[in-house]
């Protein structure tokens, strides 16, 4: 077998750290006795107590955006830099880690989700919570029927102010947050209802039947994208919120922050 | 036949026979007790706890312990009964302080098990809950928090076999009571905060949006949870106790 580590020994030749993607217990410990080694975990949670953890917001399929999702959150963190060699070790057909590559830290692809998580008004388990219910949504549609669905994230107290109902608000007097287990049956329901859902810091679920009222101006979205995306993207400008909108047309979530569009993805990918 | 009504007669044979009913009846109420338990779910809720890791580590099990304790409970007063028919001791006053003193034996050791147990999870509760907070000093609540229970724990099983707790009595008093007094004067503003917190999300004078003045800060509200209300102005944001509410009522601006 030494022969093998000549071939494959480029792979892990002069590297500056090693990323590990949602490594179980026993996996991470053999890391630790290892010298000289950076071991940066990610995952979308932190079973194995690593004290250099990235987050990932979704638990990725397609391997190449966990990896550059993992790499965004690593730069983010400064925990890598630009032009670092690096390791990815994740797993590909099993739950063990089974897979390793070597990539190279490009600050270059930077998407902002980062941004979108961790710098947003509104708390991260709020954005997750909400992003995974739009996939949720996107994937099953209502009544098989796919809908669409707009989520205004954080900073309520603004966008109330720039928004007017459009009929009587259903969470009226309610104290319903994203996240209860009741919740995504009911916002299921009320997203054949036109308008927005508003959906304060803490995750309160504020109104539902919002007619956003955002100026236009100066919002740079891609041509195509409906009244849907436009009011979307507009009211991330006008306000601190993030939005996540769930099109009707293609089945794409997409996410906007400061009224530009900053995450796009398939739902059937997850 | 009349050898055989004497022999039935005879004391030996009817203690025997009542200690192979005991033992019979003992069993069963052990099996069946350890039926019942696994069917309530006694073992995933003690999963985890030191109790019934030591129990592990001895191959055994809490539940397997309890149900044996039952059946050495009646196997117990069997041989007693046997004992007392035999009359093989004829100490009427032991008799007397035995059979008083043997089912609070049984009681005092399931409260000690059952209170090792419950001390236990509420540490690993305790400790679950608290994980969020990482200061080092915390680790202290869910120790306190079991060393209480277990204490009580004990009060209870030493007061059943007739010890006088009296002091121990009065010692727990002193610590509940200091636990009271500390408590209410280091969270009195929380529950004052969250008394008016509930009437606000009762009632909701004011809501997410509306813009309100209370005290001198006045802006938007952006969030109202129990003990707090979320004001924001265009450079400040305030984070109002809502007792403030109370005190200074509320302001509701419209322009």
């Amino acid at each position: 077998m030494a022969g093998l580590d000549d071939v494959f020994g480029d792979l892990y030749a002069s590297i500056d750290a090693v990323l590990l993607f949602s490594p179980s217990g026993s996996y991470y410990e053999r890391f630790s006795d290892v010298d000289d080694l950076d071991v940066i975990v990610v995952g979308t949670e932190n079973p194995v107590n690593a004290d250099v953890f990235v987050e990932l917001p979704l638990a990725f399929d397609d391997i190449k955006e966990r990896i550059k999702f993992g790499l965004e959150g690593a730069i983010e963190q400064d925990l890598i830099e630009d032009g670092d060699q690096l390791v990815c070790a994740t797993s590909l057909y099993g739950d063990e880690i089974d897979t390793v590559s070597r990539v190279r830290a490009d600050a270059e692809t930077h998407t902002g989700i980062y941004d979108l998580f961790v710098k947003s008004r509104a708390e991260p388990e709020v954005i997750k919570a909400v992003l995974e219910l739009a996939i949720e949504l996107g994937k099953k549609g209502q009544k098989g029927k796919p809908v669409g669905a707009l989520f205004v994230v954080g900073d309520a107290g603004k966008v109330m102010n720039k928004s007017r109902p459009l009929s009587y608000n259903p969470f009226e007097k309610s104290h319903v947050h994203v996240g209860d287990p009741i919740v995504n049956v009911m916002l299921k329901e009320f997203s054949r209802l036109d308008g927005a859902f508003v959906i304060s810091d803490a995750g309160k679920i504020v109104s539902a039947y919002r007619y956003l009222e955002p100026s236009a101006e100066g919002v740079d979205i891609p041509k195509g994208l409906g009244a849907r995306h436009m009011a979307g993207g507009a009211i991330t400008r006008d306000t601190n919120a993030i939005t996540i909108v769930l099109s009707e047309s293609d089945g794409l979530v997409r996410a906007f922050k400061a009224g530009e569009l900053i995450l796009e993805v398939d739902p059937e990918a997850y | 036949m009349v050898e055989w009504q004497t022999l039935i007669n005879e004391p030996a044979v009817i203690a025997a026979a009542v200690l192979a009913l005991g033992l019979v009846v003992g069993y069963l109420v052990g099996r069946l007790n350890e039926e019942l338990l696994q069917a309530s779910g006694v073992p995933e809720a003690v999963e985890g706890t030191p109790f019934e890791r030591t129990a592990q580590s001895i191959g055994t099990s809490t539940v397997e312990i309890v149900a044996r304790l039952s059946s050495w409970f009646i196997y117990g007063i069997a041989v007693l009964t046997a004992i007392h028919i035999a009359q093989l001791l004829d100490t009427e006053a032991f008799w007397l302080r035995v059979t008083g003193f043997i089912p609070q034996l049984f009681i005092a050791v399931l409260v000690l098990i059952i209170g090792f147990i419950i001390a236990d999870k509420a540490e690993l509760v305790v400790s679950e809950y608290l994980r969020g907070v990482k200061l080092p000093e915390v680790s202290v609540i869910p120790k306190l928090v079991k060393y209480s229970v277990l204490y009580v724990t004990l009060i209870i099983a030493l007061g059943q076999v007739g010890v006088h707790v009296v002091a121990l009595l009065i010692l727990l008093t002193v610590y509940a009571v200091g636990i009271v007094i500390v408590g209410t004067v280091a969270f009195k503003d929380f529950l004052v905060s969250s008394a008016a917190g509930i009437y606000l999300l009762l009632n909701q004078p004011y809501g997410i949006g509306d813009e309100i003045r209370i005290g001198d800060q006045t802006g938007i509200v952006q969030e109202v949870d129990l003990f707090v209300t979320k004001i924001e102005d265009d450079s400040e944001e305030y984070i109002v106790p809502n007792r403030k509410v109370f005190e200074n009522g509320i302001v509701r601006m419209r322009d």
